[in-house]
C-alpha cells in the first residue's frame, strides 16, 4: 500500500499535478502495474482530487486500459470484415466457450488475454489470429484450439523465445 | 434581436437563445428528451430535430442546442423534420421498450411502434440522454455516475458497476431520468435507500418521534454543510458551543430546537408546532 501510494505521488509529479494530464498518469500507471488496479486509480483519484467515476470512464473508453491483469499469452483474433465473412466469429464463440473466457477478457488461469481486434492488416490469410506476435493463417476452431491448447504457462514461453533469440 | 420564424409564426429572442427556447417561448411544442434547462445541453437523443432554411437547402439541427445568432427559419412540422424525429423515436423505442414515459411521448408524435430490434438486457431501458450523468456532476457535484465503454456497448454506471461511494442518495438521477429508468427504493428494514439500477446505499434519517424514513443522512449532511451549518449536524449528538462558521451569536439560542427538529418528520414537525399554537 505505501509503495502503492508513493508510486501515484511520483506519477502525479511527473506531471505537475495537471488534472488536464490524467490519461498519461494512467497510462503510466499501466505500464509500471501491467494494468489499472482498482486500488491505485481509487488513490489517484483522491489525489487529483477528481471523481473516481472520470478515471472509470476514460479507462473504459480506450481499448488500451485494462482494468485487470493481463493472461501470460496475447491472443489477438482478426474479427476484421474478411475474417469476419471467412468465418472469424464462429472461430471466436469456439474459443470463448472452450476456455471460459468472454472477448476482452482473461482466462482464469491467467493462461491467456483474448481480444477480438479489427484488421490486422494481413486480409489475404484470413481469418487470421495472433499470438504474441505471431501470425497464423486460415485459421479455423479446430486449429485455433489446437495452438491454443499448446500455450505453456509464461516463464515456458519467455524461455522458448529466449531460445529462438539465441538461435 | 433576432426573429426567429417557426412554421411561419415569428418571435424575437435574445441572441444565442436556443431554437428550442423560441420555439417554446412561440407556444409551438418540440418533442425532448436529454434536455433540461438547468443542465447543459449535450444534444445526444436528437429527439429535438428541426429544419433550418439554409436559403437554397434546408439543414436538419437539434432544436434544443442551436444558438439563434441572426434572423433565422425554421420548419418543426415539415416532412422531412417529422419523418427524422420520428424515426428517432423509432429507435429510442427499441432501446427502452418498457417506458411508459416513452410510449406516451411517441404516441404524441404519431408513432406508433417500432420494427427494430430491441436490444440487449443490460442496455434496456436507458436511451444513454445523460441527464442524470449531468445533474450528478453539474447540480450536484458528485459525479457518482457516468459513462462506462463506448460504442454500441456504452452504459451509464457507478465505477467499476460497483456501488458508489461518492453517491449521496438525493435521487436527483432518478427525478430527471426521462424515461423512468432510475428508481429510489426505499429499505425500510435496514433504513437505507438505494438508487438503482446503481445499487448505491445510504442510511437513511428516521424521525424520533414516529421512525419514518425522512431523507438520505448524506442529503441532510450536504445541504447542511451548504448553509453553513455543517457543525451541528442533526445525526451527532453536538454540544451547543459547536456551532462553528462564527455563526454561534446569531444562531446559539436556536440550535436546541433546530436540532431537535431536524430529527422530525415533516408530519411530526407540524403536528409539534400545532401543538405548541394550541397551548404555548
Ligand atoms: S442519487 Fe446518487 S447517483 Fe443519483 S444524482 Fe444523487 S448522488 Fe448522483
Ligand atoms: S480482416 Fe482480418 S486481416 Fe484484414
Ligand atoms: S433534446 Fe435536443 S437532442 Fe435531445
Amino acid at each position: 500500500m505505501n509503495q502503492d501510494s508513493s508510486l501515484i505521488e511520483q506519477i502525479v509529479e511527473r506531471y505537475d499535478r495537471d488534472v488536464g494530464m490524467l490519461i498519461p498518469m494512467m497510462q503510466d500507471l499501466q505500464a509500471e502495474c501491467g494494468y489499472l488496479p482498482t486500488d491505485s486509480l481509487r488513490a489517484l483519484a483522491k489525489r487529483l482530487n477528481v471523481p473516481l467515476m472520470r478515471l472509470y470512464a476514460v479507462a473504459t473508453f480506450y481499448a488500451s486500459f485494462r482494468l485487470a491483469p493481463k493472461g501470460a499469452h496475447e491472443v489477438s483474433l482478426c474479427m476484421g470484415t474478411v475474417c469476419y465473412l471467412k468465418g472469424s466469429a464462429g472461430i471466436s464463440q469456439a474459443i470463448c466457450k472452450e476456455f471460459k473466457v468472454a472477448p476482452s477478457g482473461t482466462t482464469a488461469d491467467r493462461l491467456f488475454t483474448f481480444t477480438a481486434v479489427n484488421c490486422v492488416g494481413a486480409c489475404a490469410l484470413a481469418p487470421v489470429m495472433v499470438v504474441d506476435g505471431k501470425y497464423y493463417d486460415g485459421v479455423t476452431s479446430e486449429s485455433a484450439l489446437e495452438i491454443l491448447q499448446g500455450l505453456g504457462p509464461a516463464e515456458q514461453a519467455a524461455q522458448a523465445d529466449a531460445k529462438e533469440a539465441a538461435e | 434581436m433576432p426573429t426567429v420564424t417557426i412554421d411561419g409564426h415569428s418571435v424575437e429572442v435574445e441572441r444565442g437563445a436556443t431554437v428550442l427556447d423560441a420555439a417554446r417561448y412561440a407556444g409551438i411544442w418540440i418533442p425532448t428528451l436529454c434536455y433540461h434547462p438547468a443542465l447543459s445541453s449535450e444534444a445526444s437523443c436528437r429527439l429535438c430535430m428541426v429544419e433550418l432554411d439554409r436559403g437554397d437547402w434546408r439543414q436538419l439541427v437539434t432544436a434544443c442546442n442551436y444558438p439563434v445568432r441572426h434572423d433565422v427559419i425554421v420548419y418543426v412540422m415539415s416532412e422531412r423534420a417529422q419523418q427524422a424525429r420520428r424515426g428517432v423515436m423509432e429507435l429510442l423505442l427499441a432501446r427502452s421498450p418498457d417506458s411508459q414515459e416513452l410510449k406516451e411521448l411517441a404516441e404524441r408524435m404519431g408513432v406508433k411502434g417500432t420494427l427494430w430490434p430491441k436490444v440487449t438486457e443490460s442496455q434496456r431501458n436507458c436511451i444513454l440522454c445523460g441527464l442524470c450523468v449531468r445533474v450528478c456532476e453539474q447540480i450536484i457535484g458528485k459525479s457518482a455516475i457516468g459513462f462506462a465503454g463506448r460504442g454500441a456497448d456504452r452504459t451509464v454506471a457507478a465505477p467499476f458497476r460497483q456501488p458508489s461511494e461518492d453517491c449521496i442518495g438525493c435521487g436527483a438521477c432518478a427525478a430527471v431520468c426521462p424515461v423512468g429508468t432510475i428508481e429510489v427504493r426505499v429499505h425500510k428494514d435496514e433504513c437505507e435507500v438505494e438508487i438503482s439500477p446503481f445499487k448505491s446505499r445510504v442510511k437513511l434519517l428516521v424521525c424520533k418521534q414516529c421512525g419514518a424514513p425522512i431523507l438520505s443522512t448524506q442529503v441532510c449532511e450536504q445541504a447542511l454543510r451548504n448553509v453553513g451549518w455543517a457543525t451541528c449536524l442533526p445525526m451527532q449528538a453536538c454540544s451547543q458551543g459547536n456551532v462553528g462558521m462564527g455563526r454561534k451569536s446569531a444562531h446559539a439560542t436556536f440550535w436546541p430546537e433546530l436540532r431537535k427538529r431536524l430529527r422530525l418528520c415533516p408530519k411530526c414537525r407540524r403536528l409539534q408546532t400545532a401543538g405548541r399554537v394550541a397551548s404555548p
